[in-house]
């Protein structure tokens, strides 16, 4: 493939790097990216078009390189190769590594995350917007394109940042991809934003959990030609969600939609409750759509409430809502009766307690960090009926039985799971739901 | 240790989307014209490979169909660009344009053509006038609901093509690219060779696009084919002697 560098060339940055091209990897609408390399390691440059090497964008770049990343899954700039105004110019950022898959890897069945990573992906993307939300700017392009995961483990990666500017400032560069715009910018009333970004994680999610579109149902299946007056109606003008409650008149259709039919009652209520608030309220009133801290909630309750099924070990979803009714949870797959383990209850927060569950640092600190783990569900080795959980934290733990005698859980020690019994983290009482 | 049992259900539905190359393989194509146009669809392939691949939203097909004295489908039936191949044409012949339009009005048809998918994308290289009467049928192909629907894109190949006419195609002037000569022909074709990727999952739209009337940000549904990213077109008058490959 041939671009606008030639392999072999030597670029010098504003930080007087000294950043030689190796191959160019791939172009979009707004330029290339190319491989590079500097003092031995490599790095990725991308390169705009010369219509798209503004004036603009160049200010955003240096605001960005100055401000930095909010977190480390962002392939963000960090230094700048231009020379002067009128000419070409592009940014250095880390280099995407070859374990890290496209969104489109998993549409296209290339990748089969578990459902675990697959929340876990979920998680990470959404707390990485929330970061960057955090920090004032809003992102304007979240869709298949610009994001990577790993699916051995739900790491994710986010590029193209140079679009990233603070939240209601006129100076960004695209208006999004159709089928994630939001029907404000559809229908040309409004420009991105961080609430227009809160629209495109939902349709990400949506498409990450069900593996097709919130509004693609039989008002798409009757359309026959797919051209831009019909995108703009169904995206735009005359969006429905596919499971709106009151407006039935888009549900799946068997044939094109299957894959929403199959996915959607596999999910606890609660997640669905999300999808549901996002395509129907969320569709019109652009300030009343699901933040990420709520979609964090729920989907660290969603990792935590996986079990298997005992005949084949699908991942089945624990969903309360059927648990209060008593209602049984059925394997998608084999359609066995699964029961549920003992879980336990810390605040809106449920861990279920299968072989080697874990509690991360968000169920006593609420800080959202489900990396740490702090405790971990184990075998006694005396007694191996008994199953208790080791404290993995830095600060030890109080046990408190039903009778309400306390005894200590010192770091590296483990409490038995018992019915009525509590344990206290500190912060937080943890109560075993049986 | 078991290996989890992979998650239920299959790919993202998509939809089909068929492009087709048109090629003029009359005399006057005859020797380079035709050896360029050869080496340069051949070119673009691996890289339409590798943009259907990371599209989930097409089904790409692809087929090819030549004219001159006549019309015939090189390729017969539309294929999947991942077993498309290119297979060289050579030129001979007069223009028979409009047995050509015939023929693409016959393929656009429903059936063969499902009543469901994406719209067409049907790329014209000329360097000449009909020696037809194409005008009875182009109007034919575009009374066709999927002719309507096409996008398409025209590459004007020398100064003695018919720019009128290949306008008449596009509907659009500036879907009426220009190739003088041989390092044009090539960066055309390549960026023709783009539009099904476009017109199906168009990527992020820049701002300040030349569609753009600068107040909206909604998709812009006049015509079918501004779709199209134009600002990415090459442009003619700057492919000089650095652009030879």
């Amino acid at each position: 493939m041939e671009g606008q560098l030639k392999s072999g060339a030597i670029l010098i940055s504003e930080s007087l790097n000294k950043y030689r091209v190796v191959t160019l990897l791939g172009a979009g609408g707004q330029g290339e990216v190319y491989k590079v390399e500097c003092n031995g390691r490599h790095y990725a440059l991308k390169w705009y078009f010369k219509h798209m090497a503004t004036k603009e964008q160049k200010i955003i770049l240096d605001n960005l390189i100055t401000k930095g990343t909010p977190d480390k899954s962002f392939l963000w700039p960090q230094d700048l190769i231009y020379n002067k105004i009128e000419e070409s110019y592009g940014y250095i950022m880390p280099l995407r590594p070859e374990n890290f898959k496209s969104i489109v890897d998993m549409m296209k069945r290339r990748v089969e995350p578990t459902f675990y990573c697959l929340c876990r992906a979920a998680y990470n993307l959404t707390s990485c917007y929330q970061k960057l939300h955090s920090m004032g700017y809003s992102y304007h392009d979240i869709s298949f394109g610009n994001l990577f995961f790993n699916p051995e483990n739900g790491d994710v990666l986010i590029c193209d940042n140079d679009n990233v500017s603070a939240n209601g400032l006129d100076s960004c560069s695209v208006y999004g991809t159709p089928r994630f715009m939001a029907p404000e910018i559809v229908k040309g009333i409004a420009k991105p934003s961080r609430n227009t970004d809160l629209y495109s994680l939902a349709v990400l999610l949506f498409y990450m959990f069900m593996m097709g579109h919130p509004l693609e149902g039989k008002l798409e299946a009757n359309i026959k030609c797919m051209d831009i007056h019909a995108m703009n109606e169904i995206y735009g003008y005359n969006p429905v969600f596919v499971y709106d409650p009151i407006n039935k008149s888009n549900r799946p259709v068997s044939g094109y939609h299957d894959n929403v039919l199959i996915f959607w009652d596999l999910y606890p209520q609660k997640l669905r409750a999300l999808f549901n608030d996002s395509f129907t309220t969320g569709l019109a009133s652009p300030n009343k759509r699901v933040t990420e801290n709520i979609w964090l909630d729920i989907l660290s309750n969603l990792m935590t409430g996986i079990v298997r099924c005992p005949a084949c070990d699908a991942e089945i979803f624990l969903d309360e809502s059927k648990a209060k009714v008593n209602v049984a949870h059925i394997c998608w797959n084999c359609n066995c009766t699964v029961q549920i383990p003992v879980s336990i209850i810390l605040g809106k927060n449920r861990v279920v307690l299968t072989k080697g569950a874990k509690l991360f640092s968000h169920h006593i600190y609420s800080d959202y960090n489900m990396n740490t783990v702090i405790g971990t569900v184990v075998q006694n080795p005396n007694n191996p009926k008994v199953w208790g959980i080791r404290n993995m934290s830095n600060c030890n733990w109080t046990y408190i039985k039903s009778d309400g005698i306390q005894f200590a859980i010192p770091i590296g020690k483990s409490a038995p799971i018992a019915k009525d019994a509590k344990i206290n983290f500190g912060q937080i009482i943890g109560e075993f739901n049986i | 240790m078991t290996k989890t049992l992979k998650r239920p259900g299959g790919e993202l539905s998509s939809r089909p989307l068929h492009f087709i190359w048109i090629v003029d393989c009359s005399g006057s194509m005859f020797g380079e014209k035709i050896g360029t146009v050869n080496h340069a669809i051949q070119s673009t392939i691996p890289e339409m490979v590798d943009s259907a691949q990371n599209n989930p939203n097409a089904q790409l097909l692809v087929r090819t169909l030549k004219f001159s004295s006549g019309a015939s489908w090189v390729t017969v039936n539309p294929v999947d660009i991942e077993n498309f191949t290119w297979d060289d044409l050579d030129a001979g012949g007069v223009t028979d344009l409009g047995k050509a339009f015939d023929m693409l009005a016959a393929q656009l048809t429903i059936p063969p053509m499902t009543d469901r998918a994406l719209p067409p994308v049907l790329v014209l290289l000329s360097d000449g006038q009909p020696t037809d009467d194409y005008k009875k049928s182009l109007n034919k192909l575009l009374k066709l609901p999927w002719g309507k629907k096409s996008v398409r894109i025209a590459i004007s190949i020398g100064q003695d093509a018919d720019d009128n006419m290949l306008q008449e195609f596009t509907g659009n002037p500036e879907l009426v690219l220009q190739a003088n000569n041989p390092q044009a022909l090539v960066k055309m074709i390549k960026w023709a060779s783009t539009a099904a990727s476009q017109v199906s999952a168009p990527s992020s739209k820049p701002l300040g696009n030349k569609n753009d009337n600068g107040s909206s940000g909604k998709l812009n549904g006049e015509k079918a084919a501004t779709v199209l990213d134009i600002n990415n077109i090459p442009n003619a008058s700057s492919i000089g002697d650095k652009d030879i490959w």
